[in-house]
This record gives C-alpha cells, sequence and structure tokens, in this order.
C-alpha cells in the first residue's frame, strides 16, 4: 500500500499511523496493507500506546 | 540504572502553572534517585477522546535514567497526583535526546495558520467563451446552457 523505505513506527509518529487504521480507529490488518509481520507488530504497539495517550482514537465514536 | 521515557497528560487547566508542577516534579524524581536526561514541554494538545472530562491535555515527555525501584514509587506517586490526568512510564533501551515528532508538530502548529492560507492557489480558472463577461469562473456553463 506505501512504500516508505523506512517505517518508523513509533507512537509518537502519529501521521505514520493514521495511514494503517481506519476510518472508525480499527488498525489495517497486514494482508490489506502489505506491511511486513516484524514491522506490524511494532505497529500495532505502537497504535496502542499512542490511544491510551489520546493521541488517537478507540473508536469514532467517543462520547 | 535503566532508561525511561514518562509521558504525562496534565489538567489544562494547570497549564500556565506548569514551571510550578516541573520544580515539585523534579524534586519527587531527585528524591527517588531520578535523573531527567531531557525534557519536551509539548503544550496543550487536543485529545483525542475526553478523559476526566477534559477535551485538552498539556503534554509533556520526561526522558529518564534512574533505579528500577523507583520506577515503582513513581508510578504510585503519579497515580495520586490530580493534576496529572494520565501517565505512561516506558523502559527503553535508549533515550531519544532529539525533538520528537509530537514536539515538532507543535511547533509547527505555532508557525503553520498563517502559512497555510498562503500555500492555497486560486484553483478556479475555466475559461470558456470570451463572450460571458459578468459572470464568474465557474457560471459561463450555466450561462450557455440558458
Amino acid at each position: 500500500m506505501l512504500e516508505d523505505a523506512k517505517k518508523n513506527f513509533h507512537y509518537k509518529n502519529i501521521d505514520l499511523l493514521k495511514r494503517y487504521i481506519t476510518e472508525t480507529g480499527k488498525i489495517i490488518p497486514a494482508r490489506v496493507s502489505n506491511v511486513t509481520a516484524s514491522e506490524q507488530r511494532k505497529l500495532t504497539k505502537a497504535v496502542k500506546i499512542a490511544r491510551f495517550l489520546a493521541l488517537l482514537p478507540y473508536t469514532d465514536s467517543h462520547r | 540504572m535503566n532508561n525511561y521515557e514518562l509521558t504525562l497528560i496534565l489538567n489544562p487547566d494547570l497549564s500556565s502553572k506548569f514551571d510550578d508542577f516541573q520544580s515539585k516534579f523534579d524534586k519527587i524524581l531527585s528524591d527517588i534517585g531520578f535523573g531527567v536526561k531531557r525534557l519536551e514541554n509539548i503544550g496543550r494538545r487536543q485529545l483525542a477522546y475526553s478523559i476526566l472530562n477534559h477535551n485538552k491535555g498539556h503534554y509533556a515527555i520526561y526522558q529518564l535514567e534512574g533505579p528500577a525501584e523507583g520506577a515503582l514509587e513513581l508510578e504510585t506517586k503519579l497515580k495520586y497526583d490530580t493534576s496529572v490526568i494520565r501517565h505512561l512510564l516506558l523502559k527503553v533501551d535508549t533515550l531519544s535526546l532529539e525533538d520528537s515528532l509530537l514536539m515538532i508538530e507543535s511547533q509547527e502548529a505555532k508557525k503553520a495558520p498563517a502559512e497555510e492560507i498562503k500555500v492555497t492557489p486560486p484553483k478556479a480558472k475555466v475559461v470558456v467563451t470570451p463572450k460571458s463577461d459578468e459572470t464568474s469562473a465557474e457560471e459561463p456553463k450555466i450561462t450557455e446552457s440558458e
């Protein structure tokens, strides 16, 4: 899907992470985004930390 | 000694009193044997969802070095600190001593508003017929059909 030479999946890199979550806030599966397995593991970790810190939403229907 | 990265979300109402908090917090850190290697005061930011009825939060990221026992103590201290609405203490291999992307983003956000307006050029340049004088660029099609 995206061909960044280096994918810096870090919880502070919100702009990059945003491209790998759906509109509803779900993490896009690796089979769809063609992210490698090891990158996908880093991605999920980063997204979950970013969610906890209210940098990314858990869902699109937060009260 | 371990390296830690501590992200704090502070009550946005206390944003202006960050210096007070900082001096108080520095004392807590030194009491438990933690050294501050870097502090990034990111400032107020929109939260992706409300935490304790706050829609904004004051972010600060500490790069710390200290003993593991101190980390537990720090966790309990932060838990009962009412000015901290959320915190995350991560053990890291290496401390990042450069500006984080959040910091860069917040710095750009301060400059950006004026620049972004300049960037958008007027794209509506649709010249169809030289006859339609009084109409603006988007309207010529309508006048033709009439």
